[in-house]
């Protein structure tokens, strides 16, 4: 066998192998395009190469001219898919021009495939053979066809649009490509069009060896290509690790939502459906069953938060921070019984801002509120307590603000019956008498009221109240305690000072509660240097400044916060607890409450009330 | 001098005192109202007869400081104390720097009259024993620094040589002395200088 039939051979069915498993990439996911055009592309190469071994080997010039006529075939396949392989792959080009192209190239093979005329020879003039390759090829020589210009016309078309697509893939960054597939199209079409022009116009002395440029450009291709195949295949891997890491964290999802005991809840708003999960349904008590729709979770939502919950919505959706949902409401089961839910959520919008889902998660915090609510409990018997032996403290001083009017009273009804017992009665003195009495029953009552307000249980009714008044009110209640302990008591207190809001009772208790504290403090100082000063001032930040000093030894440095702790007490029959409640019920108005040394000595108690804004005060 | 005795009420209750004030004027007392110790020291008639009805706690000067601020006056009429609640420690304290009665600001009328009653009259009693020490002290002013030295031992039921020897004197001008003192006096016996002395009280008060 001669070696240009095994070349030539070898040639074709590298062609061909490669067109097959570029067809079965291709094939595979019918996604990549340019695999279909590089394996036509490849069988047009293998049927061009064999075409050419048939021209080489031919005995007759009818027996080349017929081969270099079939020729054609693959060789429009071959200009053709070469086009649209740079389209594809370099996604880039001029679709017209490509068709144009395509058009030209077709329009070139349909007269010789009508007619039989040859594009290339007018007239076929004689075989000749030359060595090549160590052997006797054929080659033809005859007059050209000016209807080959036609046919180079279009592969210098080929050529403009190759380099206008390879431009654009490099401006747009995939300069790798386009070198390779642009430079080698453009090198292995000049090599293909010279060689081609030489002999049909040169006559020269060159068998047709296309299929060597050919090849060329097949390899350097599905070098290329494979490149790509390569980097799918690690595609894939990767894919294939993120799909596992996905699971994974989808688990780890799943489980977090198990173990916070989360019922995660969907809602499309353009659809008005509803995604639920197996928990929220539980927590519904909706069976999987069930159809739902907002009626029916608003049916379970306990009435009285329903306008809550439903703001609460309107806000996200208005975009409120940042489309966030936060809710604690209470569901009423069909049971009756109550369930409260913390229900956390987001609203998701589309690309121009309309809200199109809601998301999110609620959990059943019905227990935990339980226990809030046990604790404020505790916590309001617990002051209750505090006030009760408060009281006890102060049972002097009570005794005495009630038993001063009562004496007067007394003493003004034993008078009066003395008038009486006139012969002549002076009746002016005796109506001054009645006026008096009567002025001191309302006195004696206010002391019982304030003492059954301190008395009886109650939660914190947050109310403005004029903190001056308070202050005098206080003071007023532990004077005489502070006369008999010899202690001279101050008020420091502008008039002007903005309401605060509070609930007097507590805020007494906390006063009486520092008050005593100061005058106990006071029991070791001489009788003279026992000073105890309440003082008001407006903070900056919307807060008023209660400060109560003493003029006792103050508290050591390292004892300022601990005094504060629970059964914490210097005195021998403390308990511990005026502090800690203070604090309880000083932190529920929103304030702060904190122990300093004033820096004359003595200790000083300050605590903070929010000022109430201007359109709720007190007429 | 027959001024009537003032009961002079000290109270900071307002209401209270002036109850108080109508009771006892209208019992038949000359009543005085002041609503501070202060007010009280500084407004009384200081030698006028009377006693005071105090508050126990008031502010600035309390009961007890004005108890003890009056016992330092020449005038010092008895103090009663009322007070709100029966406060055992100022009672006792009260009671032992002699205040004639502790009450309850509720305490029946009959037993304020009655303590007031009782104030009076041992003011009357004291401005009397007052008034007569001081006419008994003015007779022993009469006598010279010697002749009281010689009555001091004299009343110690000393005899006078045992009195010549301790003030250093012959026991002839001890005679002279004890002389001139029973005729200064004015009294008989030994038995009735001492009582003389006694009544006087001049020795316990010089000591």
């Amino acid at each position: 066998m001669s070696a240009v039939t095994i070349i030539w051979s070898m040639f074709a069915s590298a062609c061909l192998t490669m067109a097959v498993i570029y067809f079965l990439v291709w094939y595979r996911s019918r996604a990549e395009w340019a695999h279909l055009w590089f394996s036509l592309l490849a069988v047009s190469a293998a049927g061009f190469a064999y075409a050419e071994l048939v021209m080489m080997t031919a005995s007759t010039p009818a027996e080349f001219l017929s081969a270099m006529l079939w020729a054609h075939i693959p060789l429009f396949v071959w200009l053709v898919s070469i086009t649209w392989f740079v389209k594809v792959y370099l996604a880039a080009g001029r679709t017209w021009l490509a068709w144009t192209i395509t058009g030209i190239r077709a329009a070139f093979l349909l007269p010789t495939l009508l007619t039989g005329v040859h594009p290339n020879y007018l007239e076929m003039t004689g075989l000749r053979h030359i060595q090549f390759l160590g052997e006797s090829v054929a080659v033809a020589s005859g007059v050209p066809n000016p209807w080959t210009l036609v046919g180079q016309f279009a592969t210098l078309l080929i050529m403009a649009f190759v380099a206008d697509a390879s431009i654009t893939a490099w401006r747009r960054g995939d300069r790798r490509k386009a070198l390779m597939i642009g430079g080698s199209v453009e090198f292995f079409i000049i090599a293909g069009l010279g060689s081609s022009m030489l002999l049909v116009w040169a006559d020269a002395e060159l068998p047709i060896v296309y299929s060597v440029v050919n090849l060329g450009l097949v390899v350097v291709m599905a070098f290329e290509l494979s490149r790509d195949v390569l980097r799918a295949g690690e595609l894939v891997e990767e894919l294939k690790a993120s799909e596992v890491g996905l699971r994974e964290s989808e688990e780890r999802m799943a489980l977090a939502v198990e173990v916070a005991d989360l019922a995660i809840w969907t809602l499309d708003l353009d659809r008005n459906n509803i995604w639920v999960s197996d928990r929220w349904r539980e927590l519904f008590g909706y069976p999987a069953s069930e159809r739902l729709d907002g009626e029916a979770i608003r049916q379970r939502v306990h009435p009285d938060d329903l306008p809550a919950v439903n703001a609460a919505q309107e806000r996200a959706l208005a975009g409120a921070n940042g489309g966030a949902y936060q809710i604690e409401y209470r569901l009423r089961m069909p049971d009756g019984s109550e369930r409260w839910l913390s229900s956390h959520g987001r609203v998701e919008t589309n690309a121009e801002g309309r809200p199109i889902r809601m998301r999110g998660a609620s959990r059943d915090i019905t227990t935990r509120k339980r226990r809030e609510q046990e604790m404020l409990l505790l916590r309001q018997e617990v002051a209750h307590v505090g006030r009760v032996s408060m009281l006890g403290q102060l049972s002097s001083s009570l005794a005495h603000e009630i038993n001063q009017p009562l004496g007067a009273i007394l003493r003004n009804a034993e008078a009066a019956e003395l008038f009486l017992n006139h012969p002549s009665p002076d009746l002016d003195e005796i109506r001054a008498i009645l006026g008096d009495i009567r002025k001191d029953d309302q006195r004696a009552g206010a002391v019982i009221d304030r003492m059954r307000g301190l008395l009886k249980r109650h939660g914190i009714e947050a109310r403005p109240l004029d903190i001056s008044d308070l202050l005098s009110e206080v003071s007023a209640l532990v004077r005489v305690d502070a006369q008999a302990r010899q202690v001279t008591m101050t008020l420091d207190v502008p008039r002007d000072l903005p309401a605060v809001r509070g609930d007097r009772v507590h805020l007494q208790q906390v006063l009486l509660n520092l008050l005593i504290n100061g005058m106990d403090a006071l029991a070791d100082i001489r009788p003279g240097d026992r000073r105890l000063q309440v003082s008001a001032r407006l903070n900056g930040g919307g807060t008023i400044e209660v400060g109560v000093t003493d003029s006792g030894p103050g508290v050591p440095a390292d004892q300022l916060a601990q005094v504060f702790e629970a059964f914490y007490t210097t005195k021998a029959s403390g308990m511990g607890m005026g502090l800690p409640i203070s604090r309880t019920i000083i932190e529920a108005h929103g304030g702060k409450l904190w122990a300093e040394n004033a820096a004359a000595g003595g200790a000083v108690f300050r605590f903070t009330l929010p000022v109430v804004q201007k359109e709720t005060a007190p007429v | 001098l027959t001024i009537p005795p003032t009961v002079h009420i000290v109270d900071d209750d307002a209401s209270f005192l002036s109850a108080t004030a109508r009771l006892l004027r209208a019992s038949g007392f000359t009543v005085s109202a002041f609503g501070s110790a202060a007010e009280f020291l500084a407004g009384r008639e200081t030698d006028a007869p009377g006693c005071v009805l105090a508050d126990v706690q008031m502010p600035g000067m309390n009961g007890l400081e004005l108890q003890a601020a009056l016992a330092q006056t020449a005038n010092p009429i008895p103090i009663l104390f009322l007070t709100g609640q029966g406060d055992i420690p100022s009672s006792v304290r009260a009671m032992r720097e002699g205040a004639e009665d502790f009450l309850e600001k509720r305490a029946p009328k009959e037993q304020i009259v009655a303590a007031v009653e009782r104030a009076l009259a041992r003011d009357a009693r004291e401005r009397d024993d007052r008034s007569r020490q001081q006419a008994l002290r003015a007779r022993f002013d009469a006598l010279t620094k010697r002749e009281l030295e010689v009555l001091a031992h004299v009343v110690r039921g000393k005899l006078n040589k045992q009195i010549a020897g301790d003030l250093d004197i012959h026991e002839r001008t001890v005679k002279l002395h004890r002389t001139a003192i029973t005729t200064k006096l004015g009294v008989q016996s030994v038995a009735e200088l001492t009582r003389l002395v006694d009544e006087a009280d001049i020795f316990s008060a010089k000591d």
